[in-house]
Order: C-alpha cells, then structure tokens, then sequence
C-alpha cells in the first residue's frame, strides 16, 4: 500500500466528509481527516494514487515521505 | 532571482529565456498554471508524455528523463516538452487546457566562472528534479569573523543573541507547540510547567526516546532560571505542546506530522515549532496547505531550513520540505559570529523555497533527557526553536497572530551583512 496525503479545496473545506466519502469509493483506505488542516491521509494500492485526482474537491495528492532525524550521538541535528 | 538585470513582471508571460544563453536542448520548459487541471498534449501533437506521478517518490529516471519527449513533473507544474514553434505555439496560446504560464528554452549549463555561476546555480537548482544533481561550487574561504557571544554563566550565547536575557517577556498564556521526538516528561528543569504532551507515533507514547525533542523544547521554552547552569530559554512561560511526530529512532511520516499540526492548530497553538524535514527542493503541496491554514487560523509555523549544505567545501544545499513551503517560515542557523554555520541551507532559486529569518543554531546547548540533562549540538533544528520561541514572546506582548506575527518577526530583526539567500531577513530580536 501507498501512504498518501489528500490536500482538500478550499471550496470543500467545510464539506469534508462528502472528500472523505468519494476517496472511500475509489479505493482509499482513510487513517485520518484532519479537519483543521483540510488534510486526509490514508493509503492506497500501489500505482492507484492518481485515481483519487478525481475527486470532487480534492486539490491535490500526494505520496508520504519519511522525515529522520540523525542519531542522538550526531553533532549536527 | 534567476537574472537580477531583467527583473520579471509580476504576472507577465514570458517566452525565451533570460541571462546568458550557452546552449540549448530543443526542448522547451513549460510552466504550468497552479491547479491540477489536466493538459491535452494531443491538440498540440505531443504524444508519449511521461508523467512524474507514474514514478515510484516522483523520481523521474534519467534514462526516461532523457529519452521522453515530454516529462511532466507533477509536483512542481513543469513540463519539459520536445515541442516545434507552431506546437509551442498551440502550447503557449493555453489551447491545451491548463494555462501555460511560461516557455522557455531549455539550456544546457557547464560550471561556469565567478559571475555567471549564480545564473547557471539558479537555473540548474530550479531544475534540480531533472539534474538529480547538486552544484559543487569552488569553495570560498570565508574571513572568519569574530565570535560575537559566547555562552556565559547567565545565558547560553543564543539567549543573548535574540535578547531573550533583555526581554520583559516570558511567553506566558502563549501555547507553543513542539513538533519533534516528543519530551521528557520527568526533566526536573520542568518541573511544575504546564506540559500537554501527544504522541502521533504508533506505538510510542510521548516520553522523548531521542532527545533531539527535549533539546528544541529547552531553547524554545526553557526556564528562566535552570537549578543548574545558564539559561537556555527563550520563553520561560510559554504553555508546552509537545507533539511527538519522530519516532525514538528520529524519523517519522507526513501522516503524524501533519496530525501533529492539525492538532496544534485545533489547540490554538500560535507558534508551532517543527525543525524536521527531508532534503528534497520542490516544496509540498499538503505542507503549503497546511502551513497556509495555519496561518489563516492563527498559527505560525516554523520549521528548520536543513542541513544539507557543506559551506566548507563550496556547497549551497537547499531549503527542504516542509520549510520550503513559502507559506511556513523557514529558518537558518547562525553560529557566534552571526554567520550563517557552515551547514546551513540556502535560498532555493525563484519564489518559494527561501530563507525567511535565522536564528543561533551552532554549538547550542539546551535541556537533554535525564541523567544527561544538558547538551550541546548544532543544526537548524537548534535555530528554528530560537525563532519560535521569540515569536511566543511577540505574540503576548503585541497580541498579533499568523501573518501578523510573522511579519513583526521580519520587521523587528537586526538586518545582518550576510546574502538574504542563507540569511533571509536576518536574525530574530526579542521584544524589551
């Protein structure tokens, strides 16, 4: 599975769950609506992320990255 | 940005390249409207597009990169298109859909000497999702200027640099949320603070089993008066949020980071504090999102400009996401002689991407989790606590949130003789 973040319009800010529905059909798994944000995040079957553009009030899509920090020890942080 | 003698117009179209041409590819870049809206390459007779969100992370491969005749880069709305005139035309003139904002030829670079090096540093970084590749400038000793502060036994030399030790302000009634390894919670230099701590990690609470946390936390909300040693705080009553959104082994996911946020602007947060990020120049669109209705909710967010600069050795690096994102305030470090450190990321070229302000980031020293207590390390995650913890101080002493307190920020720093590039506005002032 691909975990993705799904940025909302801000048209359909106050709409959320109607966003979360429509991604819901077209095969996300939801983890999180993030209403003070606009942000939903979840997880899709690899190579499905572009299938959720299609969404009414969606402004964008996009992979999760990995943020890391170095180890404790490291003199640059 | 890209050529200082040909300043652009605001909303102007532009064909052509600017600055000193060498050579070209024949193939055009193509700047696309902001919107997701598709293009229909095929009125304009280009066929085979190749399209960055069909690649694992977005990673172009060079051999595609290479051989297509057109590669969309999604995230950042450019395509590079092997176009005629009469295409470019049909391209230009938006008969494609999504608006076309500029064309321009793409060129091929060689490292160049002093003077145009900036041209070619500019295109090439703009560029740097198709090059992959960084610039390794020729390294320019740098005078060595002399420390301006040094850590005494009042106030670590970062403390005095902001005028934390001059400022009448302490933070209170001010929340500050703390996006990091989490906190420790039985850290005696805290005891009786009021802390609301949330971890966002699976499977960890928020005790902070790094410590990088519990360091930023320190700078940006230590106390006034430490039982042992100097003060390392900026602002001594603040009201702690700290959020765990790295896991004990430093690293975490977009999910619980923006969780994290989510949650500190839901708790009215005005300041949230995030020295995290990862090293990739094309800013995030959620981060933008985020940081943008933050903003508009009455939250700051700031968030380190990375490390991944070697000032030593010639290298730039460039300002990583999340703190590329022109809507969260990006911050640079500064070491004693309010220099930027020699790690520090610069500006990356164009809008966006920049430096905002910088703050004392070199040879830190702050809280640490016990029995170690104390620590001393450097990086812009060190600034970037500085910075938040100099907001929390304006924000109780004029009232001012989101663009308001970010611009009393830029209004109040001391302008420094250094390029705006590494050190934005310059370095961050307390309120007397």
């Amino acid at each position: 599975m691909t975990q993705v973040s799904v940025t909302v319009d801000e048209r359909h800010l106050s709409a959320l769950d109607g966003v979360v529905q429509g991604l819901r059909a077209r095969g996300m798994q939801v983890d999180q609506v993030l209403d003070g944000l606009g942000i939903i995040t979840g997880s899709v079957p690899p190579g499905t992320l572009g299938t959720l553009s299609a969404v009414a009030g969606v402004a964008s899509v996009d992979e999760q990255r990995v943020h890391r920090l170095p180890p404790p020890g490291a003199p640059v942080q | 940005m890209i050529d200082p003698q040909v300043p652009e117009e605001p909303g102007s179209v532009r064909h052509g390249a600017v600055g000193p041409l060498t050579r070209t590819t024949g193939r055009q870049v193509l700047v696309l409207a902001d919107g997701d809206g598709p293009v229909d390459w095929g009125r304009a007779g280009v066929r085979d597009v190749a399209d960055s969100r069909d690649f694992a992370d977005g990673v172009v491969p060079p051999e595609v990169l290479r051989e297509s005749p057109a590669v969309v880069f999604a995230a950042l709305g450019i395509a590079v298109v092997a176009a005629d005139p009469a295409q470019v035309g049909v391209l230009a003139a938006g008969a494609t859909g999504r608006p076309v904002l500029s064309v321009s030829p793409e060129l091929v670079h060689h490292v160049l000497e002093q003077g145009t090096a900036s041209y070619a540093r500019g295109y090439r970084d703009g560029v740097a999702d198709l090059t992959g590749r960084l610039l390794a400038a020729p390294a320019e000793e740098p005078a060595g200027p002399a420390a301006r502060f040094e850590d005494t036994r009042q106030a670590t030399w970062g403390v005095q640099a902001v005028g934390a030790d001059g400022s009448a302000l302490s933070g209170r009634g001010i929340r500050v949320a703390v996006l990091d390894t989490g906190f420790d919670l039985d850290h005696p230099d805290f005891a009786g603070r009021a802390v609301t701590a949330r971890s966002f990690v699976a499977g960890e609470g928020p005790q902070d089993g790094h410590g990088h946390g519990t360091h930023c936390i320190g700078t940006a909300c230590g106390p006034r008066t430490p039982p042992a040693g100097p003060r390392y705080g900026v602002a001594h009553e603040a009201e702690i949020f700290a959020g765990k959104v790295l896991g004990d082994d430093g690293s975490g996911t977009d999910a619980g980071i923006l969780a994290g946020m989510n949650w500190a602007v839901t708790n009215r947060c005005p300041v949230i504090s995030m020295s995290l990020g990862a090293d990739v120049a094309q800013a995030h669109p959620p981060y933008s999102a985020a940081g943008r209705r933050a903003l508009a909710q009455g939250s700051l967010v700031v968030a380190a400009a990375g490390n991944n600069a070697d000032r030593r050795a010639g290298s730039w690096g460039f300002v990583g996401a999340p703190a590329n994102s022109p809507e969260i305030l990006a911050v640079g470090a500064l070491d004693q002689a309010l220099v930027p450190a020699w790690f520090s990321a610069r500006s990356l070229p164009g809008r966006g991407g920049q430096v905002d302000v910088a703050a004392p980031g070199s040879e830190v020293c702050s809280a640490w989790p016990m029995p170690a207590r104390y620590n001393t390390i450097s990086g812009t995650s060190m600034a970037t606590p500085h910075v938040a913890g100099v907001a929390a101080l304006w924000a109780e002493a004029t009232g001012r949130r989101g663009l308001e307190l970010w611009a009393t920020l830029v209004q109040e720093g001391e302008r420094l003789p250094q390029p705006s590039v590494d050190s934005g506005s310059g370095l961050v002032l307390a309120p007397r």
